[in-house]
C-alpha cells in the first residue's frame, strides 16, 4: 500500500480523497494555486504545496509542476479526482514514466476511450449495442431513404455542418421521410453552403443511464449498478440517484452485464463509467466511457456499502478488488443534488464570492461532501460547483422526502446558489413520479429557467 | 478562518499492508530529459512536441535551432536527398595552434565534416541543390570547407542547371582561419554571379542566427531570400553594436520582422510552411513544361466568355455611355472600386507576395510577386490602394515612395532573369509627395524605371485600372501594351491641380478633366493606349469575376502574341511604342 499520496486536485473532490486516505492511514499532500491558499484541502492534509498561479492552466493543469511536487514531497501515487489532469493520457503516461501510480486506468486506455470513433468501434467489436447509424454522408433522398430503412425508424436528419437545430429533423417512417430529409438539407444549403447529411437512430425521449464499473489488475470486473443521471441541463448532470425507476432487475442485469462486457473488452482497470441512453421502449445505447471517479459518484457508494475512493487507490496499489459481483447488493435509494454558486435567474451565471455564513443538514442518511465553511471566499477561476448533498433512504419516495428536508435546511448565505431550483426539481410532480423523466426533464418543466 | 485549527487525524495502520510493500519498486523521479526547459519562455516542453511541430516551441512558438539533417528531412521529398563533398580534407591556413583538435572533437561529437551539409534532392517533385548550416559547428562560422562545400555545391548546380537553395545560419567568419576564411565571402559569391548570369535561382532561407561575413556574402545574395520568424540577422551583432554606439537598441531590431520592414527579406515564412512555400517558387521557376498546354486549352475557355464586338465598337459604346470626363474621374477614385489586389487574385493563380526594395523599406503602396497564369508564371506588381483608413495609411493611399519604385524594378529584374511577363497594375494619385521621398530620391527612382523598363527583354502589360497619376503611373507603365479600364483616368496631372495651375481655381476641375482628354476612351483615339477593358457596370467586387474573365480572354492572346517574339524583338517594338509619340 502507499505511504503517501499526492491529490492533483481541488474542492470537494480533493477533500474526499484526503477523508479517504486518512482513513487508510495514508499520508495526503494537497496541491493548491494561489487562489486556494484557504481551501479546505489545502488547510486539511498533511502537507500542502502551491504549484502556481490562479489560472489552472498554470496550476491544476500543469503536469510539470505537480509531477515536480510529487517528486519532491515523496509521494507514490498521485489522485487524479475528475476534470483536470484525470482524462489526460500524457500526464498519465508522464506518472508511469517517473515511476508514480497514477490512480486510474493506463494512458492507453484513456486515449482509446477518450476517442470517440475509436471507442464506439471497440463497443461495437465487444458487442456492444450503439446508436445506429451516423457514419456515412448521404446527400441524395433515395439513398438517404435506403440508409433510413437499414438504420430503422425514427431517424434523426443532421446536416454536416448543422447546429443549433439548424438541419435538423426527425422521421418517424418512410411516409415524412421525404420532405423532413429535403427541408433539413434545404436549410443546410442555405445556412451553411453544404449538403451533406448524416442519419442516426433517434432515440426518443432518452433518459441518461450510467453504469459505475470497478476493475482490478487481476481481471476481475464488477458493475455497482446504474446511476439516473436524466436530469440535465445543458448536458450538465444537476441531480442524480441510483437505483433509476426506470430499471427494472433484469433490465439492470443486462445492461451491467454489457458494461462489464465493454469495460473487459478494453482491459479496463481502475473505477470507470459507461454512459448509456435508455429510450423509452428500454432499448440501450453505448454513448461514452468516463475514465475517472465522477462527481456522482457517492449515490453508488450510499447504496452499495462500498468506498469507490478507496477502492481506487488498492486497485491501483495491486491489490484485488474487495467484493465479487455476487457480493454487490443495492440497498435503498440515493439522491445527490449539486449546490452550484449559481444564479438561476441569471442563466445560471457562476457567483464566486465571499460566503458570509453556512449551516450544514445532518441526521440520518444524509451526507454533506464540500469544501466550503463560513467566511470562505470562492474564487471565480474554477468550476462553480460548492457540494453535493446526497441522502439515503429506504426508497425513492424517502430519499425525496429526505433531501427536501435537507435542503430545507442547508443554508448559504453570501453568494447566489441554485438551492432552491433543486427544491423546486424536487417537489414537481413528474420528477416525484419518475416514471416520465428523461433528458429533457428541465427544459420542459422549468421553460422558464433555461431561455 | 480555520487555519491550524484541524487535528492530524489519520489512522495509522502498520498492519499486513507496510509489510507487503514491495522494495523492487521504484522511487518516484523524474527521468533525465523527460522535458526540456524551452530557452524561449523558459516553460517545460516535451522533446516528442517539439520535434513533431517542426522543432518550434508548443508553448510560446518560439524557434528552436534544428540540426542540418533534421531540415532536409523536414525539407526534401522522402529518400531523395544525395549529399555531395560528405568529406572534405580539414585546412589549417594559419596553423592555428590547437584548431585541429577543436574541429576533431567537434566532428566527433556533430558527426558532421563541416558546419555546412550540401546535396541535392526533390522538394515536392521540383530538383535542387541544397545547403544547410549546422549552427552546433562552431557556431557554423565560415572556414575554408564551409566556402568550399557552398562553392562547388553552386557551380555544380550552374552547370546541372539546377536552382540552389541555401539555409544559412551563422556567427560569421572563422576566426582560426583568420584572411582565408574573409576570402570566402568573395569565392562563394562570384560562384553565385554566375549561377544568377546563367539564369538560374538561388533561394537563401535566413535562420536564426545569420551574421557576419555570411550576411555579407551568399545569405544577402539571393533571388528570393526568406526568413523565419523571429531570426537574428545582421552584419554586426547587437552586442557589438551596442557597445559601439553606447547605445540601447531597441525592441525587435535586427530581428527577421525588423529586416523585412527594411526590405531585406522578400517573406517571412514559418517552419511548417517552408516545404510548401519553397515547393511552389521552385515549380514557378521551372521550365515551362506543360505549361502550354494549358495555354492553349485556356484561350479556348476564354474565347466564349469574350465580350461583345470589336474595338471600335467597343469605343463607341464607352462614348456613348453618357457619363462625363468628371463622372469618370470620381468612378475611378471611388472608394468601392477594386485595387491591385483584388485583380490579381482574381486574374491569377497562386500569388506569392515578396517584399523590399533591399536597399531602405518596404513600401506598402507597391505589391508584387509571383503567380502563374494558365500554368505560365508571370510576375505581377501592382499600386495598391486601400479600402479603409487603416489599410490606407499602410498603402499610403496608393502613393508610392522611391522605395515602391524600386522594389517594382528589383521585380521586374527578377523577371528578366528567369523570362517571365510582367503584368502591371497602375493605381495611384501620384508619386508620394514628401520630404522623406525627396531625400531618397523620388525623382531618381522613377527616372530610373523608365530608364531600366525600356530595355526589358520579356514583355510588359501595364493596366490602369483606377487612377493613372502622372509620373507616378507612368514609371510602372513603361509597357509593350498599356490598357485601360473604361472607367479610368491616365493624366499628366490632377484635373484639380491642371485648373488651379491654368486658370487659378481647382473648382473648375470638371471643366478641366473634359479639356485634359484623361478618360481611357481620349487615350484610345489618341492612340497612346492599346485596349479598354469594357466595364457594363462601374468596376466592384460584385463585377470582378465578369471583368477578370474578359481580362483573362485578352491577357491570353496578349501573352500568346509576345511568347513567340525575341528578346530584342520585344524590346524594339517597346522602344517603338514611346519612340513614335
Amino acid at each position: 500500500m502507499f505511504e503517501k499520496i499526492l491529490i492533483a486536485n481541488r474542492g470537494e473532490i480533493a477533500v474526499r480523497i484526503i477523508r479517504a486516505c486518512r482513513e487508510m492511514g495514508i499520508k495526503t499532500v494537497a496541491v493548491y494555486s494561489e487562489a486556494d491558499r484557504d481551501s479546505l484541502h489545502t488547510l486539511l492534509a498533511d502537507e500542502a504545496i502551491c504549484i502556481g498561479p490562479a489560472p489552472s492552466t498554470q496550476s491544476y493543469l500543469n503536469m510539470e509542476r505537480i509531477l515536480a511536487a510529487t517528486v519532491a514531497m515523496k509521494a507514490e501515487a498521485i489522485h487524479p479526482g475528475f476534470g483536470f489532469l484525470s482524462e489526460n493520457a500524457r500526464f498519465a503516461e508522464l506518472c508511469e514514466k517517473c515511476s508514480i501510480a497514477f490512480i486510474g486506468p493506463s494512458a492507453e486506455i484513456i486515449n482509446r476511450m477518450g476517442n470517440k470513433s475509436e471507442a464506439r468501434k471497440t463497443m461495437m467489436e465487444a458487442g456492444v449495442p450503439v446508436v445506429p447509424g451516423g457514419k456515412e454522408p448521404v446527400r441524395h433522398v433515395d439513398e438517404a431513404l435506403k440508409l433510413a430503412k437499414e438504420i430503422g425508424f425514427p431517424v434523426m436528419i443532421k446536416a454536416s455542418s448543422g447546429g443549433g437545430g439548424k438541419g435538423m429533423r426527425v422521421s418517424y417512417g418512410e411516409e415524412d421521410f421525404a420532405a423532413n430529409f429535403q427541408n433539413a438539407q434545404m436549410e443546410s444549403i442555405k445556412g451553411f453552403s453544404d449538403d451533406t447529411m448524416y442519419l442516426e437512430r433517434y432515440v426518443e425521449k432518452p433518459r441518461h443511464i450510467e453504469f459505475q464499473i470497478m476493475a482490478d489488475k487481476f481481471g476481475n470486473v464488477v458493475h455497482l449498478g446504474e446511476r439516473d443521471c436524466s436530469i440535465q441541463r445543458r448536458h450538465q448532470k444537476v441531480l442524480e440517484e441510483s437505483p433509476s425507476v426506470a430499471i427494472s432487475e433484469e433490465l439492470r442485469r443486462q445492461m451491467g452485464e454489457t458494461a462489464v462486457r465493454a469495460a473487459r473488452a478494453v482491459g479496463y482497470e481502475n473505477a470507470g463509467t459507461i454512459e448509456f441512453l435508455l429510450d423509452k421502449n428500454k432499448n440501450f445505447y453505448f454513448m461514452e466511457m468516463n475514465t475517472r471517479i465522477q462527481v456522482e459518484h457517492p449515490v453508488t457508494e450510499m447504496v452499495s456499502g462500498l468506498d469507490l475512493i478507496k477502492e481506487q487507490i488498492c486497485v491501483a496499489a495491486g491489490e484485488p478488488l474487495s467484493v465479487s459481483q455476487k457480493d454487490v447488493k443495492i440497498q435503498g435509494h440515493a439522491i445527490e443534488c449539486r449546490i452550484n454558486a449559481e444564479n438561476p435567474a441569471k442563466h445560471f451565471m457562476p457567483c464566486p464570492g465571499l460566503i458570509t455564513n453556512v449551516h450544514f443538514p445532518g441526521g440520518n442518511g444524509v451526507r454533506v461532501d464540500t469544501h466550503i465553511y463560513k467566511d470562505y471566499r470562492v474564487p471565480a477561476n474554477y468550476d462553480s460547483m460548492l457540494m453535493k448533498l446526497i441522502v439515503h433512504g429506504r426508497d425513492r419516495k424517502e430519499a425525496i422526502a429526505k433531501m427536501r428536508s435537507a435542503l430545507g435546511e442547508l443554508v448559504i448565505e453570501g453568494i447566489d446558489t441554485n438551492l432552491d431550483f433543486q427544491y423546486e426539481i424536487l417537489s414537481n410532480y413528474v420528477y416525484e413520479d419518475g416514471q416520465a423523466v428523461d433528458t429533457d426533464f428541465i427544459p420542459a418543466y422549468f421553460p422558464d429557467y433555461v431561455k | 478562518m480555520l487555519k491550524d485549527m484541524f487535528k492530524k487525524t489519520y489512522t495509522v495502520i502498520d498492519s499486513h499492508h507496510k509489510v507487503a510493500k514491495k522494495n523492487t519498486a521504484e522511487e518516484p523521479s523524474i527521468p533525465e530529459g523527460l522535458w526540456k526547459k524551452c530557452n524561449k519562455c523558459g516553460q517545460p516542453i516535451y522533446v516528442e512536441d517539439v520535434k513533431n511541430n517542426y522543432y518550434v516551441c508548443p508553448k510560446c512558438g518560439g524557434y528552436f535551432r534544428v540540426h542540418a539533417y533534421r531540415r532536409i528531412e523536414m525539407l526534401m521529398d522522402e529518400g531523395t536527398f544525395q549529399e555531395w563533398d560528405k568529406e572534405m580534407e580539414f585546412s589549417n591556413p594559419l596553423d592555428f595552434p590547437g584548431y585541429e583538435k577543436k574541429v576533431l572533437a567537434i566532428q566527433e561529437k556533430t558527426k558532421l565534416n563541416e558546419a555546412v551539409v550540401t546535396g541535392m534532392g526533390t522538394i515536392k517533385g521540383n530538383p535542387a541543390a541544397v545547403g544547410v548550416c549546422d549552427a552546433r559547428f562552431i557556431m557554423s562560422s565560415m572556414g575554408h570547407v564551409m566556402g568550399e562545400k557552398i562553392t562547388r555545391m553552386v557551380e555544380r548546380a550552374t552547370v546541372e542547371k539546377m536552382p540552389v537553395i541555401i539555409f544559412a545560419c551563422s556567427g560569421g567568419a572563422r576566426m582560426q582561419e583568420g584572411i582565408v576564411s574573409l576570402m570566402q565571402m568573395a569565392k562563394t559569391s562570384a560562384a553565385l554571379k554566375k549561377h544568377h548570369e546563367a539564369g538560374q535561382l538561388f533561394i537563401s532561407v535566413l535562420t536564426d542566427p545569420t551574421t557576419g561575413g555570411v550576411t555579407a556574402s551568399f545569405a544577402m545574395l539571393g533571388d528570393i531570400i526568406l526568413a523565419e520568424p523571429g531570426a537574428l540577422i545582421g552584419f554586426a551583432g547587437p552586442r557589438v553594436i551596442q557597445q559601439t554606439i553606447g547605445q540601447k537598441l531597441p525592441e525587435g531590431f535586427q530581428r527577421a520582422e525588423f529586416l523585412l520592414e527594411h526590405g531585406f527579406v522578400d517573406k517571412i515564412v514559418e517552419r511548417h510552411e517552408q516545404r510548401d512555400v519553397i515547393g511552389d517558387i521552385l515549380r514557378m521557376h521551372r521550365k515551362k513544361a506543360g505549361a502550354e498546354q494549358d495555354f492553349e486549352t485556356g484561350v479556348n475557355e476564354g474565347k466564349q466568355q469574350a465580350d461583345a464586338g470589336t474595338e471600335n465598337g467597343r469605343l463607341r459604346a464607352v462614348k456613348n455611355s453618357g457619363k462625363s470626363a468628371w463622372d469618370t474621374v470620381l468612378l475611378s477614385r471611388d472608394g468601392g472600386r477594386p485595387v491591385a489586389t483584388d485583380y490579381i487574385n482574381a486574374i491569377f493563380d497562386d500569388f506569392m507576395e515578396f517584399h523590399g526594395d533591399r536597399y531602405f523599406k518596404d513600401d506598402g503602396a507597391v505589391v508584387g510577386g509571383i503567380a502563374t497564369f494558365r500554368g505560365i508564371p508571370v510576375t505581377v506588381i501592382g499600386q495598391q490602394k486601400g479600402r479603409t483608413t487603416r489599410e490606407n495609411i499602410r498603402r499610403n493611399f496608393g502613393m508610392p515612395s522611391p522605395e515602391g519604385y524600386r522594389k517594382a524594378l528589383r521585380l521586374m529584374k527578377q523577371a528578366e532573369t528567369f523570362g517571365r511577363p510582367i503584368i502591371c497594375f497602375v493605381d495611384t494619385p501620384g508619386a508620394f509627395c514628401g520630404l522623406e521621398a525627396e531625400e531618397r530620391g523620388q525623382g531618381e527612382a522613377i527616372a530610373r524605371n523608365l530608364f531600366e523598363m525600356a530595355s526589358l527583354t520579356v514583355p510588359v502589360l501595364s493596366l490602369v485600372i483606377g487612377e493613372g497619376g502622372s509620373g507616378g503611373a507612368l514609371a510602372m507603365a513603361v509597357a509593350n501594351e498599356v490598357w485601360m479600364m473604361e472607367n479610368a483616368i491616365y493624366s499628366i496631372l490632377s484635373p484639380e491641380g491642371f485648373a488651379s495651375i491654368l486658370w487659378k481655381d481647382s473648382k473648375k476641375a470638371a471643366e478641366a478633366a473634359r479639356v485634359m482628354k484623361i478618360t481611357a476612351a481620349d487615350l484610345y483615339e489618341q492612340g497612346l493606349i492599346e485596349e479598354i477593358i469594357s466595364e457594363a457596370e462601374p468596376a466592384s467586387p460584385e463585377t470582378m469575376p465578369v471583368i477578370a474573365g474578359i481580362i483573362r480572354e485578352r491577357m491570353g492572346s496578349f501573352l500568346k502574341k509576345y511568347e513567340t517574339m525575341a528578346a530584342e524583338e520585344i524590346r524594339e517594338q517597346r522602344y517603338q511604342r514611346f519612340r513614335r509619340i
